[in-house]
C-alpha cells in the first residue's frame, strides 16, 4: 500500500512540476528562511542562561531623581560591595566587576593584548564559566594570581604548561607580575560578561586611593542571592542600606530641587537579573530590546505561514484535476483515511524535501546571513532542547496543518460525484481568497515597516549633527603611547602635510570607532544651591575649530592664555541649565579649583540621535587621559589624506591596534542595531512577497485553468482581451488592496511605538502607505499578467475545447 | 441477490427540487444480467450510484443479498464494495500515474491481498482481457477499446458478485464495443451478475432482461431470453 502510495505521489509531484516546484521551493525558501531567523532568535534568547544560579544572580543599579533627569547607573564606588555584602546576609556571593580598557601582558618579551577583568574571588564561584585546570576555590585568593582564558593561554604559551608561570601585566606605567592560577574555558558567545583574562580587584590601578572613596563610580557590581530571598524583601533591605549610605547624597538632591519617586526616595538601589542583561538598556549599552528576537520569531512564522496558504490553496486548487482520481479510488473501496493518508503522505513527501532543501539553503547562507547581519551564532544552539523543539513543532505544525487540511477536505468528497470529475471544492474561493488577503496583509505589512525604518535610519545618518563629520578622521589611541605625547607629535608631524586643516585630542570618541568603544562622562556639582549634572568632555585645543562647531558668545581655549586649564567651554543647554543672564560670568566650583566659563558653542549632537542634547562641559587638563585624536583634512582628496594620516601615526605608533575612521562611519555605527532590524525587514519583506507572488502566480494558473470555458464564451460573445484581463486581474487586486488597507493601521502604530525610541525622528506620512499599496499592487499585477494575458489571447475555440 | 423497494432520491438546490428516483422498485437475481434503459434524465445513474453504494437513498429500501444496506455509514458500504462489487464506466476512469498492471491491482491493495498472490491474480485476469502485453504502458498510451479491457479487469480482479457498468461501450467504437459486450457476457456466464447502464438498443439486447425509466421509475420491464 505505501509503495502504491508513493509511487503514485512521486508520479503525481511528477507530472505537475509547476505546483510541485512551487511547493518545494516556497517551503524550502521558507523553512530555510525560518531555521537562520530562528537560530538568530535563540541565539539571543540564550544569553547568560547557561549559568547554574542564573535565577539568584543580579546586576545592582542606582536610580537617582536628579533636578531635570532620572539618572540610572551601574558604576559603583569601591567600598560598596564590601559594606553592602555586610549588611545585607541575604547575599550569598558578591563580586566587583571592572573593565579598565585593554590590558598588555608580556610574557618573554611578547606582548599581547587582553581584555582584562578585575573581580573578587566570589566571582568563579557564582558564575559559570568552568575551569580547565586550576580550583575556583583557590583561583582568585592571592592578589598576584591570574584566570586565562584557554583562547588567551594558547596564544601565550602555546602547548606549554601555564599553570604556575608568571606574566607581567601593565597597570598604569609599571609592569606587574601575575602568576598563572587557573585556565577558564573561553567564554561563550552567548554570555554578556566577557573577559579573557581575570585578576583580583584589588589590582585596579586607582585602589590604594580610591578604596574607601565613596564618590568615584568606576565598576559594575554582581550579587548572587540565597535561594530563599524573595525580591521584597531584598528590595526592602536594599533600601536600609541606601538610607544609610547615601543619606547625604538624597539630602544634597532635595536641596537642589529634584523630585523623589513614588516612594519619596531621591536615591535607589535596584536589581536587574542576570537572564535579563542582555535586553536592559541600562546594564549595557549594547543591550538589544527583548522585541528582538520575538521579532525574528515573528518573521519567521510570517514566512511559513506564507508559504503553508500556497500550499493549502495549491493542494486544493489542485484537487479539480484529481477528482476523478480520488473518487475512483473510493469506488475501488478505499475508506476515507486511507485517501487522508494517501494524500496527507503526499504534502508529507512534499514537507520533508522542503525541510531538506531549506536546512541546505540555510546551511549554505549561513555565512553570508552572519556577516549580512552582523549576528554571531553559537553552535551549542543547535543542541539546544528548545531550538529543536521548535523546529520539530514548526515542521509538524505545517505539515500537518498544509497538508492536512487540503487531505481532509479531498478525502471528504462525494463519491458519486468526484468519479465523474464534478466537484465543488475547487470553487471554495472564501477560504481561498480569505487566506489570500492574510498573506498580503503580512507582505504589506513588511513593506510598511521597511519603508518607514529605512527613511529613519536615511534620517539618522544625514540629519545636521552640529559639527562636521565628513572631513574628520579620527583615530583611537590605544594603550600602547600616552595620549597626549600621541597628540603633539601628530600635530608637528602633520603640520607640513598641506591638506590636513586641524588636529585635535579628546576622551570620548563621536559615535563608536574602529575600537568599537564608546564611553560617557559626567560630573555633577552644586551650584547656586542647585545639583547640577553635566556631561564632560575632556578635550584639547582646536576642538571647535576641527569638528567645525560654531562659537556662539566668548571664545575658544586658545594657547595665548595660561589659564586656560582653569577654563571651560559649554554649550547652549549647559549654560541654559545654569541659568545666568550672561553665561560667560558663571564660575563653577569643582573640586578645590574653580572653573570659569570661556565660551559657549551651539548646541552639537555629542551623543547619538536616540537621546536629547544634553548638558555638555568641555575641559582642557593635562592630567586627564587623552584616548582619540581628531584630525580636519580638505574635502578635496579625502583617501589620500586618510592614508597620509595613516602612514604618520604608524610611525608614532607602530603598535597601534585600531584603524583610523571618518567620523561619518562612526556616527553611523551608532545606528548599528537599527541598520540590522532595517536589513531584516527587506530580507523579511522580499521573501513573503517573493513567496505570495509564488502562490498567487500558482493560483492563477490554476483559476484560469478552471474559467477557460467562460474566457471562451466571453470572447465568443464579444469581450476584448482587455476587458477579460480586467474581469481577472480585478478580483485579485481587490484582494491585495484590500490586504494593503487593513495592514496601514496596524504596521502605521506599531512603527510609531517603535520611532518613539529616539528623541529625533520622522514623522510617518500618508505616503508610506501610498506607496506600500502601489508596490503591493504592482508586483501581483506584474505575477497575474503572465498567465491572465495568456489565457486571454487564446483563440476562443481552444479555449471551448478544454472541457 | 437485490431487492429494491420505494427506492428514492431528491436532489436538492436552493430553488428547485428534482426528483431523481420516485418510490422505485425491482429485483435482480444472482446470475442476471440486466440492463436498465431510458433518456436523459430519467435516473438511470442515480439507480446506480446507489445499487453500487456511491450514494445513499433518501428512502426506501435496498436488501444486498438479504442485508439492508440502505442507510450503512460510508466505511460499511466501502468495506460492502470492495468486496462484491466492480464498476465500469463510460470513460474507463482508469488512473493516469498508474500503469495498466498497477490499476488492476489497486483493489486487491484496497481488499489487503499480499503482494506475490497480488501478482499472480492480476496476471491471470490480464490474460484472460488479453492485454498482457500492455502490462507495463499507461492508460494514455492504449486505445480506447483497450482501455475499457483494463477497465473491466479491474472491475473483476477481486471476483466479485455484482458487476456495475455505465454505458461501458458510450466512448467506443463498435468493433471494440462488441468485444467489450462479449466479455461482460462471458462473466455473466461464469455468474457473475451485471447492471448495465446503456443507450444502445443494441448492447441491451446481449441482456436477459431489459429495465426502461422514465422520470424515476420504471416503465416496462422487458424479458429477452
Amino acid at each position: 500500500m505505501l509503495k502504491n502510495y508513493l509511487k503514485i505521489a512521486i508520479r503525481n509531484l511528477w507530472k505537475h512540476k509547476t505546483f510541485t516546484l512551487t511547493n518545494i521551493l516556497g517551503l524550502a525558501v521558507a523553512f530555510g528562511a525560518t531555521l537562520l531567523l530562528s537560530l538568530t532568535a535563540f541565539h539571543e534568547l540564550s544569553y547568560d542562561q547557561f549559568h547554574t544560579h542564573k535565577t539568584s544572580l543580579q546586576q545592582l543599579y542606582r536610580e537617582v531623581h536628579r533636578p531635570n533627569t532620572i539618572e540610572n547607573a551601574t558604576a559603583f564606588p569601591m567600598p560598596f560591595t564590601p559594606a553592602l555584602k555586610t549588611e545585607i546576609p541575604d547575599i550569598v556571593h558578591a563580586s566587583r566587576y571592572g573593565e579598565f580598557g585593554s590590558n598588555i601582558l608580556r610574557y618573554k618579551d611578547h606582548e599581547f593584548q587582553y581584555n582584562t577583568v578585575y573581580v573578587d574571588p566570589d566571582f568563579l564561584d557564582m558564575f559559570s564559566f568552568p575551569l580547565i585546570e586550576g580550583d575556583k576555590k583557590t583561583a582568585l585568593n592571592t592578589l598576584a594570581g591570574i584566570v586565562l582564558t584557554e583562547k588567551v593561554k594558547n596564544s601565550i604559551f602555546g602547548k606549554e604548561e601555564a599553570i604556575g608561570r608568571t606574566v607581567e601585566m601593565k597597570t598604569d606605567t609599571a609592569w606587574k607580575p601575575f602568576v598563572v592560577t587557573a585556565i577558564a574555558k573561553d567564554v561563550p558567545e552567548n554570555s554578556s560578561l566577557e573577559f579573557a583574562a581575570l585578576i583580583r580587584f584589588e589590582n585596579t590601578p586607582a585602589y590604594q586611593g580610591a578604596k574607601d572613596d565613596w564618590d568615584r563610580n568606576d565598576h559594575d557590581v554582581f550579587v548572587e542571592l540565597s535561594p530563599q530571598t524573595s525580591a521584597a524583601s531584598f528590595g526592602q533591605k536594599l533600601k536600609a542600606f541606601t538610607h544609610k549610605y547615601y543619606a547625604k547624597q538624597a539630602k544634597d538632591l532635595k536641596t537642589s530641587g529634584a523630585a523623589p519617586d513614588k516612594e519619596g526616595e531621591f536615591v535607589s538601589l535596584r536589581s536587574i537579573p542576570l537572564t535579563d542583561l542582555h535586553f536592559n538598556s541600562i546594564a549595557s549599552s549594547a543591550g538589544i530590546n527583548k522585541f528582538y528576537p520575538y521579532l525574528l520569531l515573528l518573521i519567521a512564522a510570517f514566512i511559513l505561514f506564507i508559504a503553508s496558504v500556497n500550499f493549502v490553496n495549491l493542494s486544493l486548487g489542485r484537487a479539480f484535476t484529481r477528482a476523478r482520481e480520488i473518487g475512483m479510488r473510493k469506488v475501488l473501496g478505499a475508506r476515507r483515511q486511507q485517501i487522508l493518508s494517501q494524500f496527507w503522505g503526499e504534502a508529507l513527501l512534499i514537507c520533508v524535501a522542503s525541510l531538506m532543501l531549506g536546512i541546505l539553503l540555510a546551511y549554505t547562507l549561513l555565512p553570508g546571513y552572519k556577516t549580512l547581519f552582523n549576528q554571531s551564532l553559537s553552535p551549542g544552539i543547535l543542541r539546544s532542547p528548545w531550538f529543536l523543539g521548535s523546529i520539530v513543532l514548526g515542521f509538524a505544525a505545517v505539515s500537518l496543518l498544509a497538508g492536512g487540511y487540503p487531505a481532509w477536505v479531498l478525502s471528504a468528497l462525494n463519491t458519486s460525484q468526484t468519479v465523474k470529475g464534478k466537484i465543488t471544492v475547487a470553487k471554495n474561493y472564501r477560504l481561498r481568497n480569505s487566506l489570500m488577503v492574510i498573506q498580503f496583509v503580512l507582505s504589506g505589512l513588511l513593506i510598511i515597516c521597511t519603508t518607514i525604518v529605512w527613511q529613519q535610519l536615511n534620517y539618522l545618518r544625514t540629519a545636521p549633527l552640529g559639527y562636521n563629520k565628513q572631513q574628520v578622521l579620527s583615530i583611537p589611541i590605544g594603550a600602547h603611547i600616552d595620549g597626549q605625547r600621541a597628540l603633539d607629535l601628530m600635530r608637528s608631524r602633520l603640520a607640513s602635510i598641506p591638506n590636513i586643516l586641524s588636529v585635535t585630542g579628546t576622551d570620548i570618541n563621536m559615535g563608536r570607532g574602529r575600537d568599537n568603544s564608546s564611553s560617557s562622562s559626567a560630573i555633577t556639582f552644586e551650584y547656586k544651591g542647585k545639583q547640577i549634572q553635566s556631561n564632560w568632555l575632556r578635550v584639547d585645543y582646536d576642538y571647535a575649530k576641527t569638528l567645525d562647531i560654531q562659537l556662539i558668545k566668548g571664545r575658544d581655549f586658545s594657547r595665548d592664555y595660561s589659564m586656560d586649564s582653569a577654563a571651560i567651554v559649554i554649550n547652549e543647554k549647559m549654560a541654559a541649565l545654569l541659568g545666568d543672564k550672561d553665561p560667560l560670568k558663571a564660575n563653577i566650583p569643582l573640586d578645590a579649583s574653580h572653573l570659569q566659563v570661556v565660551g559657549v558653542v551651539k548646541d552639537f549632537h555629542f551623543k547619538s540621535l536616540h537621546r536629547e542634547i544634553a548638558p555638555l562641559t568641555m575641559v582642557i587638563r593635562r592630567e586627564w587621559p587623552l584616548a582619540y585624536i581628531f584630525v580636519k583634512v580638505a574635502p578635496t582628496d579625502l583617501p589620500g589624506s586618510l592614508n597620509a594620516v595613516q602612514k604618520v601615526w604608524k610611525t608614532i605608533n607602530p603598535k597601534a591596534e585600531s584603524e583610523i575612521s571618518f567620523l561619518d562611519e562612526n556616527t553611523d555605527k551608532q545606528y548599528r542595531k537599527e541598520a540590522r532590524l532595517s536589513r531584516i525587514f527587506i530580507s523579511g519583506a522580499l521573501l513573503t512577497i517573493l513567496i505570495s507572488c509564488m502562490g498567487l502566480f500558482a493560483i492563477v494558473v490554476l483559476v484560469m485553468g478552471q474559467r477557460t470555458k467562460e474566457i471562451g464564451i466571453r470572447k465568443v460573445l464579444g469581450a476584448s482581451v482587455a476587458s477579460i484581463f480586467s474581469l481577472v486581474a480585478r478580483e485579485f487586486l481587490v484582494l491585495v488592496g484590500l490586504a494593503v488597507l487593513i495592514a496601514s493601521p496596524i504596521a502605521g502604530w506599531l512603527m510609531n511605538k517603535w520611532l518613539q525610541d529616539f528623541a529625533y525622528h520622522i514623522h510617518i506620512s500618508i505616503w508610506v502607505f501610498l506607496f506600500a499599496a502601489a508596490v503591493a499592487l504592482l508586483i501581483a499585477l506584474f505575477t497575474i499578467s503572465f498567465q491572465a494575458l495568456k489565457t486571454a489571447w487564446l483563440n476562443p475555440v481552444d479555449n471551448l475545447k478544454s472541457e | 441477490m437485490i431487492k429494491i423497494s420505494e427506492l428514492q432520491k431528491v436532489y436538492r438546490t436552493e430553488e428547485v427540487e428534482t426528483i431523481a428516483l420516485n418510490k422505485l422498485t425491482f429485483d435482480v437475481k444472482e446470475g442476471e444480467f440486466v440492463a436498465v434503459m431510458g433518456p436523459s434524465g430519467c435516473g438511470k445513474s442515480t439507480l446506480l450510484n446507489i445499487l453500487g453504494l456511491l450514494d445513499d437513498p433518501d428512502g426506501g429500501s435496498f436488501l444486498f443479498n438479504g442485508t439492508e444496506v440502505a442507510h450503512f455509514n460510508e466505511r460499511k458500504r466501502a468495506d460492502l464494495r470492495k468486496r462484491n462489487i466492480g464498476f465500469v464506466f463510460q470513460s474507463f476512469n482508469l488512473i493516469d500515474e498508474l500503469t495498466v498492471f498497477e490499476n488492476v491491482e489497486l483493489p486487491l491493495i484496497y481488499l489487503g491481498v499480499k503482494g506475490p498472490e497480488r501478482k499472480q491474480r492480476v496476471e491471470v485476469v490480464l490474460d484472460k482481457m488479453q492485454i498482457m502485453h500492455r502490462r507495463n504502458h499507461y492508460p494514455q498510451q492504449l486505445s480506447g477499446g483497450q482501455q475499457q479491457r483494463v477497465a473491466v479487469a479491474r472491475a473483476v480482479v477481486n471476483n466479485p458478485k455484482l458487476i456495475l457498468a455505465d454505458e461501458p461501450t458510450g466512448n467506443l467504437d463498435s468493433s471494440n464495443g462488441n468485444e467489450v459486450m462479449q466479455l461482460l457476457t462471458d462473466l455473466n456466464e461464469q455468474g457473475t451478475t451485471i447492471i448495465m447502464v446503456t443507450h444502445s438498443e443494441h448492447d441491451s439486447r446481449y441482456s436477459h432482461r431489459i429495465i426502461r425509466m422514465l422520470d424515476g421509475q420504471t416503465v416496462t420491464e422487458n424479458i429477452l431470453v
